[in-house]
């Protein structure tokens, strides 16, 4: 569509909320259950002014600088705008007000209450207030008639009602609406509307439609309705300038329609669904603001381009509606010119359903007004060959009841001042999401996370005083916190133990530069800096072991060694996404393609610069939840490329299963509100830690208060977790999973934590047991032996001597054939023996991992044979592959992602003092 | 008792720090503490916190009470109320005093928290005063007083055992009849 909707974001606690621009169309203010009235300067400030009006507000209106609110202590009061001072009291109820509006000069309010009265009250002076009786329940909502003589209320007795201020007394009432007893038990709020300037229609939400009744006449002469809305309409709203009406219903949805065609020009969902309970219109028309039930704030922007505009000549492009509202000002002048130029438009129009006859009158005085005859043939034939049906967007705004006219050519051959375009409905291409760096928070924000990882945080100040970056890390044995000045600007950065990485973009003068603060370096220098060519932007960038990369905007990926020698450089298929490093490994997401209907196309490579420099991954495409987008890319503790979505997903790589991505966590799981998020700092196998912070309200922290860090679990979407089954079937692979590391670090050469993988593999077995015992209570003995085929040799003797006591003898023989297989396989593989080591990964993925004990036994023989042989060798990098035909192996080069306990003990001793 | 054991009780109580080095689990009589992971918030007993905070290994959290709102919503109720409210922690005036004279740095607001706390304790004990002289002028054999903390009872116990002791002995001397030396103290 081609109005833009902008996510929802938090505004009030939940309840009513209600929703206003302000006069100038600057800020956007709010009230809500909690009491408070926001005061949003756009729909991205995270720090809104409030005002609090009471224990909770059930209404505002704001004009002339002056802030009315409805509140619980049954008082209709103002406070100043935008300084919120209160400024006096306008009305009490006896019990607290529903609805309050101004008229649309400012002078006076109008309010209704929920004790059956409906007041107007001249703002200047409380004591001239006018009480109009007659409601026989709570009073809905309440609107002024522009033009001053009228005012509408809405009433839970089902009733609509006219008034003549001036006399107190009823006009007339329709008896449309349902009854009920409450406002709280009303199924729409009712939220009546009156064309502004021209004061023609009265907009009322009956039901799923929106009737319109003419001013004066008082008949009801249209009714708009839509398919989508199969749920009550809740508010109604005219856009200022009278040619639009908006409505949105229970159901979340929101419709515009172009008044004169009586054709909905725009459709939008709330994005949960929510009841909309409060909508306003931009005083530039180019807005819509709307807020639901559960206090969140939404805004629809860009609406004018949805609407085919006529681009007269003499009215400013950006707001052509303005133009037209002139038009409509002196109604007489109009029919004038009307008959004087288009005479024989009308008796065709008079043929024309009856209903719309009135506004067809509209769309003829303004066509000589607009006075444009300029492109009109091209419009002929398109408008000829468009069937309605495609007509339901962007339906010009004028001469539209005439497609099947047989005076449609001289209707159009008359200055049809609309261009058609072709409507396409089709799946709509999604904006690709930009280039972050992986642990960051927004940009745009002053202060800023600009990385926070397992290693420190780095934050970014950008106001006023000061610009400047702080280095903070989590252990001070790696380096002690440090202060920079960001002169240059920079916007992204990676931190590591070695070093800080940091990147910022280009400007009018100043290449695009790469700056690195390579504190552990032995020399005196511990710094470096690299510009990037002439129009090359640093995108991406991140820090592995002893290298840095940079991903750039004209999709290379460049390698640079810690201390700034430059290495291999490397082109994209797309632009980068994120990139993460860790040891040896270096992950990339980037755009595969064009993704459509919300969804991102994205790639992954992983790259391996170890001895063996290879790609591990190439360029799959990264699945990620629908209409979601990547939030977090990084690596386990321990070496496992995962990532997050903005559905709250956390994936892992499964090297055991062709690189498949597993989901291990869904931390949206565990929020308790619907805008709450965890933003995810940092991923753990062993133990098995989700580090995340949770955020209350938002998707990322701020900077102060210091935020604290959570631990959450992980939990693998197996089916019927709350069956002691289900749980351990759960445990079990999630067991496997996790422990998939071990054979990856053996593989790429480093030492492995022997205790930890084989406490690891006796959990996998006992829980094999557990699932095993378990069948056999059931009664399932194929699943018992499917389980066995699971287990080691020796936990099968063990299920073997489970099942005959059990006496389950035909089990237990199946068994003895499963210990049996088992045994030769293990003989076979001794034979083999370590041909198969550098390989050992490649096993491990092609078979199910319960080989891991196997690679587990054969690496204790290793271990022993290069005890025996460990002076003898003198490992080199060509030959390596032929000495691991021998059995030999390089000496196991220390893991420095390994925990190893007490470590720091040295420097962190607390009690030995 | 001194207010300094209870002070050294209140050492016991766990608190939230977030240390800034790499050490494995400590195996102490009192239960094991740890490990420490540079960044990921633990609970340990408040005199290690302290101890560790004044060598700069960690930044402490503070308590959820100890929060101004919390704290002036509890100084209200505390104030309304005629009898004690549950007080926010079993040792709150020792666990302000500490992490405030050694942490403030760490705790937002350190000032409006350590006027309001101390507007807590001076409403409580003067409840405390008032309910002892009542207990006193009306001549009570008993009197149960609840939600009271142990520094607080710690506070008032001297002054009231001594000077019951010391009325007993006045109203035995003066009632007639009484010619038996003071009773032992109880």
């Amino acid at each position: 569509m081609p109005c833009e909707r902008k996510p929802m974001r938090y505004g009030h606690s939940e309840g009513h909320t209600e929703v206003c621009f302000d006069d100038t169309g600057k800020f956007i203010v709010t009230c809500g259950h909690d009491g408070d009235v926001r005061i949003w300067e756009n729909l991205d400030d995270d720090d809104p002014r409030f005002i609090t009006v009471g224990e909770k507000a059930y209404s505002l209106a704001l004009k002339n600088g002056k802030l009315v609110t409805a509140n619980s202590s049954n008082a209709v009061q103002i406070h100043t705008f935008p300084d919120g001072e209160p400024d006096g009291i306008l009305t009490r109820f006896t019990t607290n007000a529903t609805h309050v509006t101004f008229n649309t000069s400012g002078s006076k309010v109008a309010a209704g209450s929920s004790d059956f009265l409906v007041k107007v009250v001249e703002v200047s002076d409380s004591s001239q207030q006018k009480t109009l009786r007659g409601h026989e329940a709570p009073v809905l909502s309440v609107t002024f008639d522009p033009k001053g003589d009228f005012l509408a209320s809405a009433s839970c007795d089902g009733s609509v009602v006219v008034w003549n201020i001036e006399e107190q007394a009823q006009v007339i009432s329709w008896p449309v609406l349902q009854k009920t007893n409450d406002v709280s038990n009303a199924k729409s709020l009712c939220r009546l509307a009156w064309q502004p300037r021209t004061a023609k229609f009265l907009a009322v939400p009956v039901e799923t439609k929106v009737h319109l009744y003419e001013r004066e006449s008082w008949n009801h002469v249209t009714t708009l309705s839509d398919d989508l809305l199969n749920q009550p309409i809740n508010v109604a709203a005219w856009s200022p300038c009278g040619n639009f009406l908006a409505a949105a219903s229970v159901g979340g949805f929101i419709i515009v329609w172009d008044i004169e065609s009586k054709l909905c020009v725009e459709r939008q969902k709330h994005e949960k669904g929510f009841t909309v309970c409060g909508l306003a219109w931009h005083p530039s028309g180019s807005q819509i603001a709307y807020t639901d039930t559960e206090g969140c704030l939404g805004l629809l922007e860009g609406f004018r381009a949805s609407v085919p505009t006529t681009n007269t000549p003499k009215v400013p492009a950006g707001k052509p509606e303005r133009g037209y509202e002139d038009l409509f000002d002196d109604e007489d002048d109009d029919q004038v010119m009307d008959e004087g130029c288009s005479d024989a438009n009308s008796p065709a129009k008079k043929a024309a359903s009856g209903v719309q006859a009135d506004e067809e009158d509209d769309d003829d005085f303004v066509i000589p007004a607009t006075g444009r005859v300029k492109n009109r043939g091209a419009i002929l034939d398109d408008e000829n060959s468009l069937d309605s049906g495609s007509l339901k967007f962007g339906r010009p705004k004028f001469g539209d009841d005439n497609d099947d006219d047989a005076d449609s050519a001289v209707m159009t051959a008359g200055p049809l001042p609309a261009t058609l375009r072709p409507v396409y409905e089709g799946p709509q291409p999604t904006p690709p999401q930009k280039a972050f760096q992986p642990g960051s928070t927004p940009v745009h924000l002053t202060h800023r996370f600009m990385m926070w990882n397992s290693v420190g945080t780095v934050r970014g100040y950008n106001d006023e005083q000061d610009n400047a970056i702080d280095v903070e890390f989590h252990d001070t044995a790696v380096h002690h916190a440090m202060h920079l000045t960001n002169s240059l600007g920079h916007t992204m950065t990676d931190v590591s133990q070695e070093a800080v990485l940091l990147a910022c973009a280009s400007t009018n003068e100043l290449a695009s530069k790469i700056h690195c603060l390579h504190f552990s370096s032995w020399d005196t220098n511990k710094e470096w800096m690299v510009d990037l060519p002439q129009g090359e932007d640093a995108r991406a960038l991140c820090l592995g072991q002893g290298w840095a990369a940079v991903a750039t905007s004209t999709l290379i990926v460049r390698l640079f060694t810690i201390g700034g020698v430059q290495r291999e450089i490397f082109s994209l298929p797309g632009a980068v996404v994120c990139m993460a490093g860790h040891g040896e490994q270096l992950l990339i997401v980037y755009h595969r393609g064009t993704g459509f209907d919300g969804e991102q196309a994205l790639g992954v490579q992983l790259l391996q610069f170890g001895r063996k420099r290879r790609q591990i991954i190439n360029g799959e495409p990264l699945p990620i939840s629908q209409k979601s987008y990547l939030c977090w890319l990084g690596f386990t503790a321990e070496g496992t490329p995962c990532y997050v979505d903005s559905e709250g997903v956390v994936r892992m790589l499964n090297r055991s299963l062709g690189f498949t991505w597993t989901p291990v966590c869904n931390t949206r799981d565990t929020c308790k509100s619907k805008s709450d998020h965890y933003w995810v700092v940092g991923v753990h196998e062993n133990p098995q830690q989700l580090r995340c912070i949770p955020c209350k309200g938002s998707r990322y922290p701020p900077t102060l208060p210091r935020p604290a860090v959570a631990i959450l679990p992980f939990k693998l979407p197996l089916c019927q977790t709350t069956t002691e089954k289900g749980q351990m079937e759960e445990q079990f692979w999630r067991s496997v999973l996790f422990h998939n590391h071990y054979s990856f670090l053996s593989s790429s050469g480093y030492e492995v934590d022997e205790v930890g993988q084989s406490q690891s593999q006796k959990e996998q077995q006992e829980l094999l047991m557990k699932m095993f015992a378990l069948s056999c209570k059931l009664e399932r003995e194929f699943r018992c032996v499917e389980l066995a085929e699971l287990m080691t040799q020796n936990v099968v003797t063990l299920a073997i001597r489970y099942a005959s006591k059990s006496r389950r003898m035909a089990l237990a023989q199946r068994l003895s054939e499963i210990a049996l297989e088992k045994a030769s396989q293990i003989q076979e593989e001794e034979q083999e023996d370590v041909t198969e080591y550098s390989d050992i990964r490649q096993t491990s993925s092609g078979r199910s991992s319960y080989d891991q004990t196997d690679v587990r036994e054969k690496h204790h023989r290793r271990q022993t044979l290069e005890d025996e042989r460990s002076q003898e060798l003198e490992e080199e990098e060509g030959e390596r592959e032929i000495e691991s035909e021998d059995g030999v192996e390089a000496p196991k080069r220390l893991n420095p992602f390994a925990k190893v306990p007490g470590s720091s003990l040295e420097q962190a001793t607390p009690l030995c003092e | 008792m001194d207010p300094s054991e209870v002070e050294f009780l209140a050492e016991k109580e766990l608190v939230k720090i977030i240390p800034n080095f790499n050490l494995d689990k400590l195996y102490l009589i009192g239960g094991d503490l740890g490990p420490f992971n540079p960044g990921l918030p633990l609970y340990v007993p408040v005199w290690l916190a302290l101890n560790l905070k004044q060598r700069q290994k960690c930044r402490v959290v503070p308590p959820d009470w100890m929060d101004v709102e919390k704290l002036e919503e509890m100084r209200e109720l505390e104030r309304n109320a005629a009898t004690f409210t549950p007080a926010p922690c079993p040792y709150y005036m020792e666990l302000t005093k500490l992490l405030l004279n050694h942490a403030s740095d760490n705790i937002p607001k350190a000032d409006e928290i350590r006027t309001l706390v101390k507007d807590i304790w001076d409403t409580r004990i003067a409840k405390l005063r008032l309910s002892a002289d009542s207990f006193i002028t009306q001549q009570e054999a008993h009197a149960k007083l609840d939600n009271l903390t142990l520094m607080e009872i710690n506070t008032i116990r001297g002054f009231l055992l001594e000077s019951l002791n010391c009325m007993y002995k006045l109203r035995s001397n003066l009632q007639p009849g009484s010619s038996k030396g003071p009773l032992a103290d109880y």
